[in-house]
Order: structure tokens, then sequence, then C-alpha cells
């Protein structure tokens, strides 16, 4: 057992937890964090995706006693209280979700890669970063369509920002 | 021998049908019907939405009960094998194990195999049978077995513990004293002289064999031909991969003699009713909640054996019981889909008219049968879009030692459809025509509407070569040559691929809608649906929105818990919409002449001077208007809520239809495929939802491009063992690998129910797998390759490519 604090979503989570804990289970199970979901057992599917220090990462294979200290957002803490994140909002309109299953990674990766691209984003960079996320129902057209969008608002909120 | 189905005359099928016309609509339906068609087709973005992007889904792994428990599953790793004894006591004794069960402690209980009900018997569903026209054996499922495993990966026992790792930890302390035995995996194999049985009670496998159509008049069409083209192709086993791995949560409260059960599936009405049988209950003594289901294309549309494991055995310790399977274990015994073997005779005359045509099909429906869906489907589309006027199809089922399978997005219908678009391919080919021109000439024209095809599907009404035409401008047919000889250039081949559709659906004919105008100003809708993505919450709430004439955001649709929901068949086979749009629109039309019988009392008036639009109630002639939840609310107490409830039974089927166009670059070094365009047009009937309709077509197309493409469920045969585990065996489709879509709704109103609705849900799949390896035998046409096996992986590309050119030089030398 090892005692592990992590911040999720701005808050410090102090937990006593197995070592071989994952930090999909410590979200889920120890923090009731269920928006994060497990969609396979080997690294593959991305429903696990969550941000670690600024880094998009699968959730599922790494030890929440490894990132003892770490700062971690996950699909619940994006929202600032009533008002959707870009990302959110862009899913919700562009029809980037059917079960939802896949989202929250879905969701998490694409803020991730907004943010390292600084909103510079083409059709194609999008689906070549969105490979490590699998979704079974869209076909993944809307979900391009979705961060596409998504980018170009972060672009232009940066562009009025710099003026 | 051959007996026709239904009353499908001989010879030519213009059999004596009445079109089916709506009965005689009240004025309620019919004010409804208007006020829904004036605002139809809103592409209005999803109420579902607000939860599931913000992580506060409710998916069943995400239920927990106090004290919970966990369930690890033993499972056979032989194909076949007799279970000589099962020694639990290692793992009893093992930290935190509260129970070893197995098949003996079932049967001691006295539990009942899952009542499938596989052979389908709804009144226009293929009549599927024994050998000689028996009732078939399809294999009793118990949630554990006691005498073989049949496949592997099939539970045999399950060990319940305090967390889901000690769980895991015990199963491997479970001895099982196997005995092998041969296995037959093959799907042609199977059904060979002297292949292994896999039931006692079925000593040759085969356990379904029926014969349809007309075979003295195929016969004699076949010898007067002037031409026959013949084909055979094995579409291959894949599964359905919903991101959502299967997870149940079962619970026994000892005061109210009441089970629970969480379990997202494709219908909790169906799961209650049978695990009611299971356990031997009551109905009324089990609820199913099933809430947000992550993703189900027909896998999760049967009972799974844990579901039962987990109610049973949360009785037997007096804790809640949770299991959730790894994605390997859904690897495993997910229900799967497709596996079938057709071969298949076209017979033309000189002009490339389509005279008649033969069918053998041959379904693997794994080691036991859960559903004959997709054999009987299938053989009620065996010609396609095409008039044939004769054809016979023999339909079988045959046991192996795989994991069972199930309906699959389109259950049945890409199958046939990829028969068929390959069968007139090839007949273009080998007889010199052009495949459009071929095709063209040969389709049901509307004016043949509505019409019988040569196996008795009646399809309803559809504008075949109009879906051609368009879709083959959207795809800029035309503009081929040209991106042809640019990707010539770049030293690859590019190739395009067409194909035709008419699918069916029908689905259970049962459905009920509860409309009730709550106090608090919303508007409450019960309905027995099971949506996995496809949206109900947002497309029902718009339709009876408006139907009554009230703002869509204050109309809440129910569904999935069976305390609420008494009846509904769930959602299937593209039945949802229709049934689901058809009884809340005779609901809403019952609710309206409700509020008119109270309003013209309130009013003081008579029931025909009321009047009713925009939500609320006028008295003829005046300007007094009452709204209809203050009315609700007035009349409350003498009258109690303003409620209504409808039961409807549909049985008639519908056909949505369309065309689909592909192109690819396949580099021929490499024999990778890439697909640079794909096109469809799609009559899904009458449209509610455009942007929820599009989403489905894009999902769907994508898992018939994934099985054209990458999905395999490989067994290697001589050991029995299935080869893809995880998803580094499963090639799926993923966002780099996919392109995006050109698609287009035709709106051709069906005449088989109210709303003119036919489904969206699966018509992106169906011409997939056809399109997708047209495509590719297109660009390899100047190779000599005239025929791939799916998946048409890089490997598969290759080899097709050197084959040929072995073959040519040998020829040549």
């Amino acid at each position: 057992m090892s005692k592990v604090a992590i911040t999720v979503n701005g808050t410090l989570h102090t937990k006593e937890v197995e070592d071989r804990t994952l930090l999909v289970q410590f979200l889920r199970d120890h923090l009731g964090l269920t928006g994060t979901h497990v969609g396979c057992d080997t690294t593959q599917c991305g429903a696990c995706t969550v941000i670690v220090d600024g880094k998009a990462v699968k959730s599922c294979t790494i030890l929440a006693a490894s990132i003892e200290g770490a700062s971690v957002s996950t699909v619940e803490g994006l929202a600032d209280g009533e008002k959707l994140h870009d990302v959110q909002a862009a899913f919700h309109e562009h029809h980037g979700l059917q079960c939802g299953f896949c989202t929250p990674g879905m969701i998490m990766a694409s803020v991730n890669m907004i943010e390292r691209h600084d909103g510079v984003l083409d059709e194609a960079t999008v689906r070549h970063e969105l490979e490590g996320n699998l979704c079974r129902c869209t076909g993944y057209h809307n979900i391009i369509k979705a961060v596409l969008s998504a980018a170009e608002k972060h672009r232009t909120a940066h562009a009025v920002a710099a003026e | 021998m051959g007996s026709p189905l239904h009353k499908s005359t001989s010879g030519h099928g213009t059999a004596v049908l009445e079109k089916p016309e709506p009965a005689g609509l009240s004025p309620e339906m019919e004010l409804v019907r208007d006020a829904l068609f004036r605002h139809v087709g809103k592409p209005l973005p999803r109420k579902e939405d607000g939860r599931l992007i913000t992580g506060k889904g409710r998916f069943s792994d995400d239920f927990s009960l106090p004290g919970q428990t966990f369930a690890a599953m033993v499972r056979s790793p032989y194909p076949h094998a007799r279970i000589l004894g099962i020694d639990t006591s290692e793992a009893l004794a093992s930290p935190g194990v509260l129970a070893v069960l197995t098949g003996a402690d079932l049967l001691a209980d006295g539990l009942e195999p899952i009542p499938h009900n596989p052979v389908p018997s709804t009144k226009f569903d293929v009549k599927l049978t024994a050998a000689g026209g028996g009732i078939p054996f399809t294999g009793p499922h118990y949630l554990l077995p006691v005498d073989k495993a049949r496949h592997v990966g099939e539970a045999v026992a399950v060990v319940i513990a305090e967390t889901a790792a000690q769980a895991a930890d015990a199963a491997e302390k479970v001895f099982v004293d196997y005995e092998e035995l041969p296995h037959v995996t093959e799907t042609a194999k199977a059904a060979l002289p002297g292949a292994p049985a896999v039931w006692d009670e079925v000593p040759n496998n085969v356990f379904i064999d029926s014969s349809f159509g007309d075979e003295a008049g195929t016969a004699a069409a076949f010898a007067a031909a002037d031409h026959v083209v013949t084909a055979e192709f094995h579409i291959g086993r894949v599964t359905a991969v919903p991101i959502e791995p299967r997870s149940s949560l079962g619970h026994f409260d000892d005061e109210t003699g009441r089970y629970t059960l969480y379990a997202g599936s494709g219908g909790a009405v169906r799961q209650k009713g049978e695990l009611a049988k299971v356990l031997g209950i009551e109905p009324k003594n089990l609820r199913v909640l099933s809430y947000d289901v992550g993703g189900n294309f027909g896998a999760r549309n049967r009972v799974y054996v844990e579901f039962g494991l987990v109610l049973w055995a949360s009785k037997k310790i007096g804790r809640p019981v949770k299991y959730t399977a790894t994605r390997s274990e859904a690897f495993l015994t997910d229900y799967q889909g497709r596996d079938l073997i057709t071969k298949v005779e076209l017979a033309l005359d000189r002009e490339g008219k389509f005279l008649a045509m033969r069918a053998d099909n041959l379904s693997n429906v794994g080691g036991r049968c859960v559903s004959l869906s997709p054999l009987s489907k299938g053989s009620g589309l065996i010609t396609g879009s095409y008039h044939i006027p004769v054809a016979t199809l023999r339909a079988r089922a045959v046991f192996t030692n795989t994991m069972c399978t199930q309906a699959y997005r389109s259950s049945g219908r890409p199958e046939v459809t990829y028969a068929i678009e390959r069968l007139v391919e090839k007949a273009a080919r080998e007889l010199g025509f052009d495949k459009l021109e071929l095709r063209r000439k040969n389709l049901v024209s509307p004016d043949m509407m509505p019409y019988t095809n040569a196996v008795g599907s009646i399809y309803d009404s559809g504008e075949y070569e109009k879906n051609m035409d368009r879709a083959l401008e959207l795809a800029d047919w035309g503009g081929f040559e040209v991106r042809r000889e640019e990707a010539a250039g770049r030293g690859k081949l590019l190739g395009r691929g067409f194909a035709n559709y008419v699918e069916s659906s029908i689905g259970s004919p049962k459905e009920r809608a509860e409309i009730e105008i709550k106090q608090d100003g919303t508007v409450e809708v019960v309905i027995g649906t099971q949506p996995s993505g496809q949206g109900h919450e947002t497309s029902f709430a718009q339709v009876v929105a408006d139907m009554i004439q009230v703002p869509v955001e204050k109309v809440w649709i129910i569904l999935g818990d069976t305390d609420i929901v008494s009846v509904g068949g769930g959602s299937h086979s593209g039945r949802s919409m229709r049934h689901a749009g058809t009884v809340m629109a005779m609901a809403s039309a019952d609710l309206l002449k409700e509020g008119r019988r109270r309003a013209a009392e309130h009013f003081g008036a008579d029931f025909d001077a009321i009047d009713f639009e925009s939500g609320h109630f006028k008295l003829r002639g005046t300007n007094q208007t009452i709204d209809i939840f203050t009315l609700g609310d007035l009349t409350r107490e003498k009258d109690g809520p303003l409620r209504v409830a409808r039961d409807n039974e549909m049985h008639t089927p519908v056909f949505p239809n369309g065309a689909a166009i592909c192109e690819v670059e396949v580099d021929p070094e490499t024999g990778h495929v890439l697909i640079t365009s794909y096109a469809t047009v799609d009559d899904v009937g009458r449209c509610i939802n455009p942007l929820i309709v599009h989403g489905q077509t894009h999902g769907g197309i994508a898992q018939g491009v994934g099985q054209a493409m990458w999905e395999l469920c490989a067994v290697d045969a001589s050991s029995g063992q299935p080869l893809a585990g995880s998803f580094m065996d499963y090639g799926m489709p993923r966002s780099d690998n996919m392109p995006s879509f050109k698609c287009e709704i035709a709106e051709v109103i069906s005449p088989t129910n109210p709303l003119g609705i036919k489904a969206g849900g699966e018509g992106g799949t169906t011409p997939a797998l056809a399109t997708v390896v047209n495509a590719v035998l297109d660009s390899l046409k100047d190779y000599g390759v005239t025929d791939i096996d799916m998946p048409v992986t890089p490997h598969a590309v290759w080899r097709a490519i050197h084959q040929s050119k072995g073959e040519r030089d040998a020829r040549a030398s």
C-alpha cells in the first residue's frame, strides 16, 4: 500500500492505495470520478485519456503512485461552472459523439492537441493525432469537424488576445 | 423441396398485394401528423450530450452498491472439451474469496437456460426449419455448462471475491479437469460428413436446412439462359467492438424479495423477461436498469451469461456482485457477427437481363444458436435491388466450436449485398457488359412498387435509379479518369467501387408509449426503445414536441428502467424511430383528444367547438384559450393527471435503400489501400433529424469499411484458438485510416406507417463491403486480379498481385 497525493482538477487528493492501482482506477474507484473510461487492456483505445502535468496520457497505463505530486485534468474539470469548454461545445454542436463512451478521452486528447499546436491544425494532422483514440459510433467524420472548429475558435481567441 | 414464402407466386414477382394504407386517420392523428411534418427534419443538437461531454454519463460500470463484490470467470482454454470435474478448493481458500460456483451448482438450484428463442418468428421473417421441416435444435444455453465447453473462452465457473483483483487471482486457481475433444472451427468443414459433432443431438452440425423459392421455375430459367455466372464468397467473422466493454451489477434485496440488475443492453424489457425465466422468478421481482450504453450494434441484444450469474450469486452470498469484462474477454466472448459462406449463380439472357438466381447460404452460428437473424434477414434479400423473376435459396446454419454469432449492424444484409453486387460485377466483366449499365437495366423500378422479390420480400417503396444517378454525381464518377492518371503519376493505382443496396427493417412488432403532462411544466414520455448512441432522447423529444406543439426543451424521454417501462421492443434492426414514432403519434393524438374533452368541460362547451394550436386549446369563435399545462393542472384533482398510454403493433417491414461509391488508392509495392473518397445516397423514408441520421450513416460506413479492410476474428483451425484477442491483432477503423464522407439523404415516404419512416441506422454498412472490395479489384484489374477475400489488408493485396503475376507468367512460359 502507498499513500498517494495527486491534484485532480485543482483539488489535492491523498489516498492510501494498493501499489498496483492504475491512475484510471484511482480516478474512478477512489475519487468517484467515473467520467474517465476503460475501453481496452492494451493501451490502444484512448478512452482513458487524461492530462497529467500538461501531457495527454492513457491513465490505464500509469500507476497512480508513479505520478505522486502531479496535477491531473479530467473531463469533469473542463467546464467552468455552466460554461462548457470550447472543445466540449464543439463536440455537441457538430454531433461528435453518439454513445459517449469514447468521448471523455477524445475530448481530453483534443484539448491537449489544440494547446500543443496553438490551434493551428488541419484535417490530416487532427486525424493523425487522434489515431490513439478509437470511436466505433461516429466514423470520426464529425469528431474531426468538432476539433477543427474548436481549433479555429482557439486561434481567433489568441489572435484577439495578441492584438 | 423448395417452398414459396408466404404467398409469393411462382414465376414472376407480381404477387397479389394490397398496398398498405394507413387506416383512416382520426382528426387527432391528422393533426399530430401535420404538426410533425411542418417541423420535421431539423438537425437539432442532442439533449443527451450534456452529461456525456462532462463526464457524467451513467454507464453500467459507473454504478456501485455498498458492500459490492466482484466476479471473475473461469474460461475454457479449449475449443471443445468434456468437463470431467471442477476442483474449487484452492480457489475457495484464496484471499477474499466468498464463493466459487459451477454448472453443477446452477443445476442444483434449478436455474433454466437462457430462452434466446433464436428462430425468427415475426410475421414477415423467413421461416427457418431443421432439414425436413421440423423444429430445429438450437443448443440450450445454461449460464454455466455441465457437460462440455464448446468454444475457447466459454465460462465454466465463476469466482466471487471482495475485489476484482482477488477474484481474478482466485480464478486461476480453479482446477478444471478437461478431456480435450476433436474440434471444428471452420464454417464449411463443420457441415461436411465426418466433422466432430458440437452437439450430440445434431450429429452433422447442420441444424437449419430450409429451401425457398420456385425450384422448377428457376431450373427452367437456368436451363434456357444464354449466360450463367457463378461465384462463392466467405464473408468472414467480425466482432462489434463497442468501446464500452460489457458490465453488469446484480443485487438481491432480502426484504422485498426483488432482484436488481444494472446492465447496459439493447432492451431492458426483453432482458428482464428472459432472466426471470432463467432464475425461475416472477418478472415483477426483477428490475433491469439500462441507462447509458456505450455502443451496441447488435452484440448487446441478447442476454449474456454473466447477467444471470451476478443475480444468482448476489442472492447466494447476500451481497451485490459486479462483473466487468476486460477487452480480451470482450474479443473472446462478445456475441460475434457475420460468418456466411454463400454460393451464388445468376442466369442472364443475351442482352444482360437477369432471369434467375440460385443461392446456397451457410451461416456459422458458433457453439450454440443465440440468433438466426443474420441468416434469416439475408435470405429475404438475396436478389438485392434487381428484378430477378425467379430464385431459389437453400439456407443452412451450422454449429462450430467458436463463439456464438448474433446480429451485427445490418444483420445479414451486408453479406447478401456483397454477394449480389460482386456477382453482378463478375457478370459484367466476364460477359463484356458495362457494370453500371448492367445494373441499371435490371433495377427494380418505382412503378413495380410495392415489389415482391423472388423470395417473398415485399419492398415498400424506393427510387433506385434516382439513387444511382445522384450517387454517381456526388462521387464525380465522370471525373475519375483524371484522378486515376494523377495517381498513376505518383506510382499509385486508383480504383473505384460501386454498390446498390436495399435492406430491410422489421424489428419486434410491439411498442408502447406513455405521455404525461407534468405539474412542473414538462412533458414526460416513457418509451421502450434502448438507445446506445442513436439520440432517442433528442429525436423522440423532437417528435412529441412537434406533435403536441410545445417547445422541445420541455419534453423528456424516459427509458431503460423496467420499473417504469413495462413494454418495449428495445432497439435493433432500425426499428426505433418507426415503431416509437408511430406509437408516440398515436399517444399524442390520444392525449390531445383527452385534452380537448377536458377543455370542452372547462369552457362549458361542446367537444367539437374546441381547436388545438401551438400548445393551446381554444374555444372556437371566442378568445378563450388555455394552454395544455394549465389545463392539466386545473383538471388534475377531478380527472387525474393528463396522461395517456398507448400500445401498438406493426408487422410490415420497410426497405431502406441507396447506393455507395468509393475510390481507393493502392500502392502496388506495399499493398496498402487508402480510401480517398466515399459517397452515399440513402433513402431512409421520412427523416426526422438529419444530424442524427448522418451520424448513423457515418458510423455504419465505418463498420462496413472496417470489415472490408482490417477486421477479422481469425481462428487457427488446427488448434481452434482465436488469434484476435486484442487491438494489437484486430484491425480497426481509426481516425487516420478513414476518409471524410459525402452523404446525402433521400426521402421516399414509406406507405407502411403513418409517419412514412423507413430506417437510417444500418444503410451505411449494407453496401460498404461490396463498395470497397469492388474498388480494390478495379484498382488491380490491370494485374489481372479478379477476386480477393476480405479483409483487404496490404498482405492480401500484395499476395493477389503476385499470385496473379505468377499465374500469368506461368501461362506465358
